[in-house]
């Protein structure tokens, strides 16, 4: 059996759920795939030591979180979505627009904010899973939250109702 | 599941889908052979420079070649399991950039220096290995057309008229019949001179068109099977082709739709392809796999593929391992539309190399099984036993 085989078959199992989560946080899919191609790297750097873990996935998506941001803090901002939402009213309903708003809304937050967002309302961590996985305290996490979902408020003023749902149920998780 | 759930899960549908497995694994590699060689040299630099009298003063010891190729030997080599181009990075010392590298089944390697080496960009000099593994065909660098060679004894058959080197063209294709009695070859493009189907024992040749692919020939080397995968796909089959009047008789099929085509089926009668649903814009999209009758193209069964990576891109079909099973070579290199590539940048002529996973791939069920991982720059630097697919 080929040596590498083990990792192969932790990238087949876990890769997409990965890119997923690495394209929400980029909004790129080239800018993605170089963010899990960097982490595949550590991880199989560290593949004899992360196979004692009991779940490696784990180190990789905590990898991946913390990568974006230490790359965002470098870079230039430069990943803004080349079609613009509309600037008169429209209607919330159309998931078109939606999605195209939310994209345009989440890549103007702050890094850490666009992955609280993502690990509290996509990936449905708790508050003490997303603060350990951004090695921070929980109080931090509901603070960013809290932030977060304010300014997709004020950058989607049309989608703020929606928005302004979500706050008093995640808070008491 | 909240509202904010919905829309996030929605724009994660819009990401990529890429196997990055095996990308991962050659860069650590590359990275770690990097750092070794640094390590290395540094080491060689000074241990060299506390030792230069000495090393000077001593008779140089043997090389370590154990893992080096060989030179063909005259006779006694094994059945082949494949062959590859070898492309040399630039400034490589002693690297026989663009020759044939011979491994058989048993995992020795020899250099097949008596075939002309490829030039890139502009001329290809092709391989066929015969369907035992027991033959090769290849254009002689010394004799300016085609031999044929034994490797178990080593008696080569070389083609009856001379075929000067510039008509090899810039993508050429290479057919060796089973006994060895027959080469076919074809090229693009398709100039002037027209594509041979020569009988190395008799020595006389036929033409054939140009452009097409000779994926079957019969034992006899009266019927020929051959695939046109672009500007149209279409099978042609021709038989008689040694009788000496006009007899022959010629069936061409336009298929409907583009394949990536398999080498003719063991039945004589079918070809199994893959469909290719690229566009311009959206380059490297494969479909289906199916299985066409070669005179009529008639779909006969249309098979949902298992088993393969995600993110597969590229796929050739070759040898025919069964009446079941095809070989299908297969590689997740990154596709961009023709309109992302930038056109004030010269064309790469040595691309970098690439994994290439080799799969069964059973025509029934669809299901496929890991034969083997090859690393090159791409489908064409690389030759299996039996009859080449058209992609």
């Amino acid at each position: 059996m080929d040596r590498n085989d083990d990792f192969r078959e932790f990238v087949a199992a876990h890769q997409q759920s990965l890119m997923r989560t690495a394209y929400l946080l980029t909004g790129d899919p080239h800018q993605a795939e170089d963010l899990l191609q960097t982490v595949l790297l550590k991880v199989l750097g560290r593949w004899n030591r992360l196979t004692r873990l009991e779940r490696p996935e784990a180190y990789a998506r905590k990898a991946l979180v913390n990568q974006h941001i230490s790359w965002r803090r470098r870079r230039v901002r430069n990943e803004l979505p080349t079609a613009e939402p509309p600037d008169r009213p429209y209607a919330s309903e159309d998931p078109l627009l939606v999605r195209l708003v939310m994209r345009q809304a989440l890549m103007r937050l702050a890094p850490r904010q666009r992955a609280v967002i993502v690990l509290r309302f996509y990936e449905d961590r708790t508050e003490r899973e997303t603060a350990e996985l951004l090695n921070c305290s929980i109080g931090t996490v509901k603070s960013q939250t809290h932030y977060a979902l304010a300014r997709l408020r004020d950058l989607a003023p049309d989608l703020a109702p929606k928005l302004a749902g979500l706050e008093p149920e995640e808070a008491n998780r | 599941m909240t509202w904010l759930r919905d829309v996030l899960v929605d724009l994660a549908d819009d990401s990529p889908r890429v196997d990055l497995a095996e990308r991962t694994i050659m860069l650590r590699e590359r990275r770690r052979r990097t750092t070794i060689s640094l390590v290395a040299a540094a080491m060689v630099v000074i241990t060299a420079l506390g030792a230069t009298l000495t090393v000077r003063l001593l008779p140089p010891g043997p090389q370590d070649v154990a893992t080096r190729p060989d030179e063909l030997p005259a006779r006694g080599v094994g059945p082949l399991s494949h062959a590859r181009k070898i492309f040399c990075p630039a400034g490589a010392e002693n690297c026989r950039d663009g020759s044939w590298l011979l491994v058989t089944r048993a995992g020795r390697k020899y250099y097949l220096r008596q075939a002309l080496p490829s030039l890139r960009p502009g001329r290809d000099s092709p391989l066929a290995i015969s369907r035992d593994g027991r033959k090769i065909a290849y254009y002689s660098a010394e004799e300016n057309t085609f031999q044929v060679r034994d490797l178990a004894s080593g008696q080569t058959t070389t083609a009856p008229q001379e075929i000067p080197s510039k008509r090899l063209g810039s993508v050429s294709r290479l057919m060796l019949s089973d006994d060895g009695r027959f080469v076919a070859f074809s090229k693009v493009p398709d100039l002037k001179d027209p594509a041979l189907l020569i009988d190395m024992r008799e020595g006389r040749t036929r033409e054939l068109p140009n452009r097409w692919v000779p994926v079957g020939l019969s034992a006899d080397g009266g019927f020929i099977t051959l695939a046109e995968y672009s500007p149209k796909a279409r099978l042609r089959t021709m038989s008689n082709l040694w009788t000496p009047s006009k007899s022959d008789h010629t069936t061409t099929v336009t298929l409907p739709q583009h394949y990536h085509f398999s080498p003719l089926a063991p039945d004589g009668a079918t070809v199994a392809a893959i469909e290719n649903h690229s566009t311009a814009k959206r380059p490297c999209r494969i479909g289906d796999l199916v299985l066409l009758d070669t005179r009529t193209g008639k779909k006969r069964t249309t098979t949902v593929m298992r088993g393969l990576p995600p993110g597969v891109t590229g796929v050739s079909l070759r040898t025919w391992l069964n009446a079941d099973e095809v070989t299908v070579l297969t590689t997740t290199v990154r596709c961009r539309p023709a309109s992302d590539t930038p056109t004030d940048k010269p064309t790469q002529t040595n691309p970098p190399n690439r994994t290439i996973h080799a799969y069964a791939l059973n025509v029934r069920t669809g299901k496929t099984r890991k034969l083997a991982t090859h690393i090159t720059q791409d489908f064409s630097s690389i030759a299996l036993p039996g009859p080449p697919g058209a992609q």
